[in-house]
């Protein structure tokens, strides 16, 4: 349990193999290798480099307008990077789209709510099934047989999703009546819906009180325990991703400035020179 | 006090995800279905069930198609006219052209030619959105109607230029042409009307109508999730183009008998549009709701005076009977602008707590 809160050791520590990680063979699930991103003259990204280990939760940290969340763009395929190449379960992607990364078990939430505003809690978490959904459209017509089977299988899932959020009470409530924090939950839970092996969370705790980010907590760590899924998260709250994450990435200006364990990154100077500035003596 | 839900319990998720869960709402919508299929064709005068009740279920099924494209994929679109357009016509020309296949199966063919055109003008879906869309739209209604004015052979080159409903028999009834009794065209158009808005309230309480809705409340957010736009848009414009060619056609065959390209005006997408506003965007019953106030109102005011025994000179009759009617449709939208189908459901959970509210 807590060998997940604690952190894990730096990359180049010979301790790697000690067996505090409970993954101990350092399968490689994603490689982000030398991207760059600009638009027009802004870099966004510029050659950074890091991977995500399978079933780690992974932090990318830096301040604002480090190239956080574009780089969270370029792995699930919304921008298309001008150099440099992913790399995600052995395979080189080429072009890449937003459906083709979903497809694939990449999921994400988004820093401002992206919820279905129109539709309740529970057809929120339904739509992360989509993709599982084969029946076509005339069995969709008829909604008998095979297609009501099918919906039925698919809202046992997403009902255990229901479940292991803790939101039964507002399943048939539209999303749009939730407060912040609920709605926070239904994204994720939207996400988990879709069984992901990779999941993206950009800034999972923003804007939320102390309790509501407690509780968020648990539910990533139960995610990454239980379902074992591999997590990459940006977050602002440092405390957070120092309990959290097995490892921290840090960007700045777009470029990588450090990478390793929390306690690594956290007496890195390059790291704090980054976050409060560097007097000028 | 007597619709209450307490006490029904759900104990699978089949019961749970039925059309009508609630019991009452079980009951209510047969003694709907007893007084629509067996009381009104009994009693009704033929009066009623042409000016009244045909062209309220033959818009109820337009209003239907438009509220999938508009109000489930929220893509605004003015072409519904166009559409009936070419489900009339192309009825007209298959009938003709094969007199001896059933008139359902024309029906549908139809309405897969109207949806395939529908698919052509959703195209530049892809790229524009909102009212830009609603303009892009308006190109297939007046293009479509010129082409039915304009090129002869889709109306056999009659000097009229009118379509007209030959006899047809279903099951060795004449159901459409002028030997069509009123009563045999409505239960037509009910049968009709009633199996394709199940087949609407399945699509959009399953895969399809998420798909949709989540296209309409953010389209983003819908492509990271695996959902391709392009392509729920695309096939939101096919189902909404099949189901206004269907009622296109029903409106020929069973309501007007005859028709010109005058019948599909802009004005007849403008009544469509209302009539899913007014009657509530992305419901299955506000379709039936916005079509039945849009229909029925205008007959009402033009009976009330001499209800009360009142007479006007018949132009400021017409006069007061336009000016009420748009005040109607303002006032309805400030009182509830999700539309008659919000009212309904308020009315509801009103009655769910009556007479004790506390």
């Amino acid at each position: 349990m807590n060998e997940i809160v604690a952190p894990s050791n730096k990359e180049t520590n010979a301790n790697e193999s000690s067996g505090l990680h409970k993954d101990a063979s350092f399968e490689t699930l994603l490689e982000v290798e030398k991207i760059s991103l600009s638009f027009g003259g802004v870099h966004a990204l510029d050659e950074v480099t890091f991977d995500i280990r399978k079933g780690e939760i992974r932090a990318i940290i830096g301040p604002n307008g480090a190239g956080k969340s574009s780089m969270l763009n370029v792995i699930n395929g919304f921008y298309q990077p001008q150099q440099g190449f992913i790399k995600y379960k052995g395979n080189e992607r080429k072009k890449m789209s937003p459906q083709i990364a979903a497809s694939q078990g990449i999921a994400r939430t988004f820093q401002n709510i992206a919820l279905f505003r129109g539709m309740s809690t529970l057809d929120n978490i339904m739509t992360g099934r989509n993709l599982k959904m084969r029946r076509g459209i005339f069995w969709q017509m008829i909604h008998w047989g095979p297609a009501r089977n099918e919906e039925i299988h698919h809202r046992e899932i997403a009902e255990h999703v229901i479940d292991f959020l803790e939101i039964e009470p507002i399943r048939k409530t539209p999303v749009g009546r939730l407060p912040y924090g609920l709605q926070k939950r239904v994204e994720l839970g939207r996400a988990l819906a879709a069984q992901p092996d990779l999941l993206l969370l950009d800034e999972p705790m923003a804007g939320m009180n102390v309790e509501e980010k407690e509780d968020m907590c648990r539910f990533i760590i139960d995610v990454n325990e239980e379902f074992g899924t591999t997590i990459a998260l940006i977050e602002h709250d440092m405390g957070v991703v120092m309990d959290l994450s097995d490892r921290v990435v840090v960007l700045n200006y777009g470029k990588k400035i450090a990478d390793g364990t929390p306690d690594f990154v956290r007496a890195d100077q390059g790291v704090v020179d980054a976050y409060l500035g560097v007097s000028e003596k | 006090m007597f619709y209450r839900e307490t006490g029904q319990f759900k104990s699978s998720y089949k019961a749970d995800q039925a059309i009508f869960p609630i019991t009452q709402d079980r009951w209510f919508i047969l003694f709907i279905f007893i007084i629509a299929f067996l009381v009104i064709p009994l009693t009704a005068s033929e009066y009623l069930l042409q000016a009244v009740m045909i062209p309220l279920l033959i818009f109820s099924l337009a209003a239907i198609g438009l509220n999938l494209l508009v109000g489930y994929a929220g893509q605004l679109s003015l072409g519904t006219g166009g559409f009936m357009a070419v489900g009339a016509y192309m009825t007209y020309k298959l009938t003709t052209a094969f007199p001896e296949v059933n008139i359902i199966v024309i029906f549908i063919l139809a309405g897969l030619i109207s949806a395939s055109v529908g698919f052509l003008f959703g195209i530049p879906s892809l790229r524009i959105k909102g009212f830009y869309l609603a303009v892009a739209t308006l190109a297939s209604q007046f293009f479509l109607v010129w082409m039915f004015n304009k090129v002869s052979w889709f109306y056999n080159h009659n000097s009229s230029g009118t379509i007209t409903a030959p006899p047809r028999e279903l099951f060795g009834v004449t159901v459409t042409g002028p030997t069509a009794t009123a009563e045999t065209r409505y239960i037509v158009a009910l049968a009709i009307v009633c199996v394709f808005a199940l087949i609407a309230k399945n699509l959009v309480r399953g895969r399809l109508g998420r798909s949709w809705m989540a296209v309409r409340d953010m389209d983003i957010a819908a492509e990271i999730i695996g959902i391709r736009p392009f392509q729920t848009k695309l096939i939101a414009f096919s189902i909404s183009s099949f189901y206004c060619g269907v009622a296109g056609a029903l409106m020929v065959f069973l309501w007007l008998g005859s028709a010109e390209t005058e019948a599909f005006s802009i004005n007849e997408s403008f009544y469509v549009l209302f009539m899913i506003i007014i009657g509530g965007l992305g419901s299955i019953l506000g379709s039936f709701l916005g079509a039945a106030f849009i229909v029925c109102v205008p007959i009402l005011l033009t009976n009330a005076p001499q209800l009360f025994g009142l007479s006007m000179p018949i132009d400021l009759q017409k006069h007061i009977e336009i000016m009420l009617f748009g005040f109607l449709i303002v006032f309805f939208l400030i009182v509830e602008p999700h539309g008659l189908a919000r009212l309904w459901q308020i009315a509801k959970e009103k009655l769910r707590l009556w007479p004790f509210p506390y």
